[in-house]
């Protein structure tokens, strides 16, 4: 499971490459979770290079954007693809974390 | 000679793994090279890749004794353009069938962050079986949607 981060404008941007599965979770969580948490982030994560999302790929995203939307921060996710879009739309997740078709539609979302 | 397609012949592998994260790890890349050799459509790929992450995840979590170390074996087989996956466990009884999926969540404060795994599972599969059997052992059977590549729709 790959990572990058970097900040650009007072926004996060987070590129996931791999898979989220449990391995893939335990890989990144805790980074994710400092780089995003404790400074109340503005952060859209790209998506498109997750290959395998399960349910605790799910359960990571929403711990960590309940953390920030308590510290007035937020995430929006954005272009996940193919069967990871089908895992997102079964779980009803777009309900409580945006989820966006691209870059440009997640940078509008999450300074709204 | 009759015009019905000769059977396909059934295929299948088998893998155990210790119910650790490190045992997780190793057991996923012997069942993607296994899944591998089956030449599955993709959605049958994923949904098999999907049904492993959330029930050896559940065993991980919710079977595990203290005092004995846990193993799953998982035989996956290929016959008929079915799909199935067999997980057998020596750890505490749990039959997965039944449990109530996660109320759709209506914000995020509310969302329950768990019990999605089955839900996930429901969605690719149809059937789920599970057995207690009378060696002590959790047996779950679960049928998955999709077929091998080029298979019959």
């Amino acid at each position: 499971m790959k990572m990058d981060i970097s900040e650009q404008d007072g926004v996060l941007r987070i590129g996931l490459v791999g898979r989220l599965d449990t391995p893939g979770v335990d890989a990144i969580e805790t980074r994710l979770t400092a780089a995003c948490v404790p400074g109340a982030a503005r952060a859209i994560v790209d998506l498109s290079g997750v290959e395998f999302i399960g349910s605790l790929g799910l359960r990571m995203f929403i711990t960590i954007a309940r953390a920030l939307s308590r510290r007035s921060g937020k995430m929006v996710l954005y272009a996940p693809q193919g069967f990871v879009a089908q895992v997102f739309e079964t779980a009803s997740l777009g309900d409580i974390i945006p989820v966006r078709p691209d870059a440009a539609a997640a940078l509008a979302a999450v300074k709204a | 000679m009759g015009s019905a397609a000769p059977p396909e012949s059934p295929r299948r592998f088998e893998l155990t793994l210790p119910a650790t994260r490190p045992g997780f790890a190793l057991g996923f890349d012997e069942l993607r090279r296994g899944l591998d050799t089956l030449d599955l459509e993709p959605r049958a790929r994923f949904s098999a890749e999907l049904v492993f992450e959330e029930v050896v995840a559940n065993v991980l979590r919710h079977g595990t004794r203290p005092d004995t170390d846990t193993r799953v074996s998982v035989e996956v087989q290929l016959a008929d353009g079915a799909l199935r996956l067999t997980f057998l466990d020596d750890g505490l009884p749990f039959d997965p069938r039944g449990r109530p999926d996660p109320e759709p969540p209506s914000d995020l404060e509310h969302a329950e962050t768990g019990g999605r795994g089955l839900m996930l599972i429901r969605s690719v599969s149809s059937s789920m079986e599970y057995q207690r059997t009378p060696e002590g052992q959790n047996r779950l059977t679960v049928l998955v949607r999709g077929q091998q590549r080029g298979g019959p729709g």
